[in-house]
């Protein structure tokens, strides 16, 4: 008996009882406390997405000055062959990465949650490292691995092969996406890995049983159950792609490459036309619809519950020898994605001249020194950026998964206008965000400038979809019946949540709260215009160090980062579990 | 925790390496002292600069304290056109939290005082600056020359020697660079910019498709050479900030400055103070330090050209006199930095 059978005939008892519905006054009485929780969530969602929003979208029709109507600015934005193209590329930049994206980790989250492959808990090091290395500084990693001409692996090509052209140039199209794609897999395997982890082997037993081998049953059987966390991690990673800046900043331009971010900043050149970049950032609004669309459209008429809270066992696939075909693809991609970037970034920040290579009289502590007892800036920005990015992480948790249970459990008409706008931030590229945040809650009245607040809303909703796509993956999985016995059982909506619901979901969102966090900390595009001089943070900071010629303490500062990320992950496993990381027996 | 205390050893150190080279406090001249003392009732002061780079600056926010204890420095240090973009977003949101305002172009200062942004205020310590500086500051006083900002040619000691690099900006365009040459962009960086006028001033537009077809490699600011140049990937840089590759070859790379036949750009870079800084005094008190031969010698130990005459020019540069210099007028820059980095745009793509 399939879920979406049920769920189906109990949507269709919903519409055609609605119209023998009681008037609104009896209504009114008889209205949960839990609504007004909902009415809070409308409100704040239309603080921090649609208010932002919304005046991108008015500003992109006003006039600079004078605040007439206008189309002159779409004409603008629209009326060179170079903007276009720019937008083409980000297009083509997002599908390709996510789909690299996808390859990359959909093998590595089944070995890990489904098989016997050994060698899991350096798989999760290597997903952890490549979450918490800012895209960046993997890019910078990167140029020194992979520049056609200096970088380590051309050059160990050409000694051992003789040949002249390099293997892998960094500065073309492929190399972005892949250094991309490098730094955002992680995204997937953890949405496929949590959605697997709920697999029972039971489901996999009948399609063995039936005559399926190995492959078959993943292919039929496991992979479909978790079509929506694939679909989901492509999607974020695609809006992901096409919303970042600073990869494309110092990857994409040597190459050539104008993408729709580094278009944006020219628009924000002086004479800040802030009316045109809004313009400009409207097609991106309309792809999420039609990702979300086609999203939509993809998972319609299937069932995907896995969890049904009537037992379950889960049994690791026995793979033979192949088991180490698998390990050589997670400790590929583990070597490319965080190994060897993390160890020339390691090289240079403990180099007095990186261009002297390794050598023992090139040692130093001096980048380190610098940052920690002589500028004052690293270290207030390393506390702003754990707190900013705690509390963000706290925030996004919080409402995302109250909106996701609206929308799945579709408790108020209008609740995928909800999830539109929990989902929405993810494709209005950081900068872009951060002029809508600008535009709305800078000046007067409530003149946010320069303040933590500021900064702290930004990042929340910024990386609402995250804890969002993350809460709903979880809260999809628990099937209704559950709470459904609670609140027969005579539980109040409230109650049926938190005794059922939460527990069943408290590691997703522990999960998500660790992902904003990570993400918040290393956020570039939405800080950057949003920054005051006291509310710095850290990527701020790096992103500055990055054009200062100096990369050996650039090098540092990414080490600060990444310890203080570590440090603040490991806590977090700590209080979880350590079991929170790894497979739950 | 061993590694701790020595870490915190060297610190101290090297903080007491730096503290004689600032006069104490009691020194202060008398204009110094009263400002001083009004200085630091209000504490501290931010400062918005694209000037020098981060190390630098942030050097120069400690020597200030130093010599003015009780009044604290942020540094708020990011690319020119990003500073300028934050004071913009400042005003626009009438939130007032700059209190000294620094940049690589010029016109920035000239639009803010046109705009009577800013203070009107003339440190009496610019008057002992070195004429070139002085001369280039505003006649009416509201801003001050307090970078001398040189871009020159750059090359890999180890892979271009001194005979076979190029000697000039027109031999760039000379097939035999190809794949060779690294520059910043005029999109980012107001000095690359400022290069990019006198160069399609002096060789017009022909100029960059010839040095488009040599494919340079394109960063962002006039520091990004450096660090390809440091990588290996390629091996002259092109308009490179003189002070970033300067403090670079001290710290052991293989880098050497060439200062082209056809003149090394000079920018000359000027500071001002806001007339609606938070902390007027502690303001005014930082404008009359950065023309002091404090700042000089704060700013010359990382290879910054000095501003006073009594204060040494820094170690491997050479004498400005001694070098053909270009530098674009303010009207210049005004005039042409958007149609030039649409011509750059165009030829190069990004």
């Amino acid at each position: 008996m399939t879920s979406s059978a049920s769920e189906a005939a109990a949507s269709a008892v919903a519409a055609t009882a609605l119209p023998r519905r009681v008037p609104w006054h009896t209504r009114l009485a008889r209205i949960e406390p839990a609504s007004l929780v909902w009415l809070l969530l409308a409100l704040v969602l239309l603080l921090l997405v649609a208010a932002p929003l919304g005046k991108l979208f008015l500003v992109s029709f006003e006039e600079r000055g004078t605040g007439a109507f206008t189309l002159a600015n779409y004409a603008a934005a629209y009326g060179r062959q170079r903007y276009l193209d720019a937008l083409f590329n980000s297009l083509r930049l997002g599908l390709t990465s996510a789909t690299i994206a996808v390859v990359l980790a959909v093998p590595m989250a089944w070995a890990v949650s489904r098989t016997d492959m050994p060698g899991k808990g350096l798989t999760w090091a290597a997903v952890l490292g490549a979450f918490v290395l800012p895209p960046y500084l993997g890019a910078v990693g990167w140029i020194l691995l992979a520049g056609p001409n200096s970088g380590f692996i051309n050059v160990a090509w050409r000694s051992l092969t003789g040949a002249t052209a390099p293997l892998f140039n960094v500065y073309s199209f492929n190399g972005l996406a892949m250094v991309i794609a490098l730094t955002a897999f992680p995204l997937v395997f953890i949405f496929v890995k949590s959605a697997l982890d709920l697999v029972s082997s039971e489901m996999e037993d009948a399609a063995n049983i039936l005559g399926a081998g190995t492959w078959t049953t993943m292919r039929k059987v496991s992979l479909p159950l978790v079509w929506p966390a694939i679909i989901g991690g492509f999607i974020i990673v695609f809006l992901e792609s096409i919303a970042l800046f600073g990869t494309p900043a110092i990857i994409g331009i040597p190459a050539r490459i104008n993408v729709v971010t580094t278009q944006l900043w020219q628009f924000f050149e002086y004479p800040v036309r802030v009316e045109v970049a809004a313009a400009y950032a409207m097609p991106l609004l309309l792809i999420t619809v039609a990702m979300i669309g086609v999203q939509k459209l993809l998972l319609a008429r299937k069932g995907f519950v896995s969890q049904t809270g009537k037992g379950g066992e889960r049994r690791p696939i026995k793979l033979g020898p192949f088991r180490w075909v698998m390990f050589a693809w997670c400790a590929g991609v583990g070597l490319l994605a965080v190994g060897l970037p993390l160890s020339v970034l390691l090289q240079a920040s403990f180099a007095k001249a990186w261009g002297r290579g390794l050598a023992f009289d090139n040692l130093t502590l001096r980048n380190y020194r610098l940052l920690i007892f002589e500028h004052e800036m690293a270290m207030t920005s390393i506390w702003n950026t754990v707190w900013f990015s705690a509390v963000a992480a706290t925030a996004a948790v919080a409402i995302a998964l109250l909106v996701a249970y609206i929308v799945t459990r579709r408790l108020v008409p209008m609740g995928d206008v909800l999830g539109f706008m929990a989902m929405a931030p993810f494709v209005i590229p950081g900068i872009v965000m951060a002029i809508g945040f600008y535009a709305a809650y800078a000046g007067p009245p409530l003149s946010l400038y320069g303040t933590a607040l500021l900064i702290i809303l930004a990042f929340t909703a910024r990386f609402l979809p995250i804890a969002y796509a993350n809460a709903g993956a979880a809260i999809r999985a628990v099937h209704p019946e559950m709470e459904e016995a609670a609140r027969i059982l005579g539980s109040g909506r409230l109650r049926a949540i938190s005794v059922i619901t939460a527990p069943l979901v408290k590691k997703a969102l522990l999960g998500g709260w660790l992902l904003v966090f990570i993400v918040a900390s290393r956020e570039l595009s939405a800080a950057i215009f949003l920054v005051g001089p006291r509310t710095r943070t850290m990527s701020v900071l790096l992103y500055d160090l990055s054009e200062a010629g100096n990369f050996e303490v650039l090098a540092a500062f990414g080490g600060l980062l990444l310890l203080v990320t570590m440090v603040f992950v490991v806590i977090g496993m700590k209080l979880v579990g350590r079991d929170f990381m790894l497979r739950r027996t | 925790m061993r590694t701790n205390r020595r870490f915190l050893i060297a610190g101290l150190s090297a903080a007491a390496i730096i503290r004689p080279r600032v006069a104490a406090a009691q020194e202060l001249p008398p204009h110094e002292r009263a400002l001083h003392q009004a200085a630091q009732r209000e504490g501290e002061l931010t400062w918005y600069t694209g000037q020098l780079q981060a190390e630098p600056s942030e050097a120069v926010g400690r020597a200030f304290s130093e010599r003015f204890p009780g009044v604290k420095v942020n540094v708020v240090r990011s690319t020119s056109q990003v500073a300028f973009q934050r004071l913009s977003q400042d005003m626009r949101a009438r939130v007032a939290q700059c209190d000294v305002f620094s940049s690589v172009d010029y016109s920035h200062l000239t639009f803010l005082k046109r705009e009577g942004r800013l203070m009107p205020y003339r440190p009496e310590n610019a008057a002992g600056l070195a004429k070139g500086a002085r001369d280039a500051g505003d006649t009416d006083g509201h801003f001050q020359i307090t970078y001398l900002a040189l871009y020159a040619l750059g090359r890999r000691t180890d892979r271009v020697s001194e005979a076979e690099a190029p000697t000039s900006w027109r031999e760039l365009t000379d097939p035999r660079w190809r794949d060779k040459l690294s520059v910043g962009h005029p999109g980012f960086s107001g000095a690359v910019g400022s290069w990019a006028i006198m160069m399609r001033k002096a060789y017009g537009e022909p100029f960059f498709r010839a040095l488009e077809r040599n494919k340079p490699q394109i960063g962002r600011s006039a520091s990004d050479p450096v660090t390809v140049l440091n990588a290996g990937e390629r091996v002259v840089g092109v308009a490179i900030s003189g002070q970033s590759t300067l403090l670079s070859i001290s710290r052991g790379n293989p880098l050497a400055l060439i200062y082209p036949t056809d003149g090394t750009l000079m920018v000359p870079s000027p500071s001002g103070a806001m007339a609606n800084a938070p902390r007027p005094n502690a303001a005014r008190l930082f404008m009359e330090f950065m023309t002091s031969p404090a700042y000089s010698n704060t700013i010359t130990s990382y290879y910054a050209e000095s501003l006073r005459p009594e204060v040494p020019a820094p170690r491997g540069s050479r004498p400005l006199d001694s070098i053909p210099l270009i530098t674009p007028t303010p009207e210049e820059v005004e005039k042409n930095i958007a149609e030039v980095k649409e011509l750059w745009r165009d030829i190069f793509g990004v």
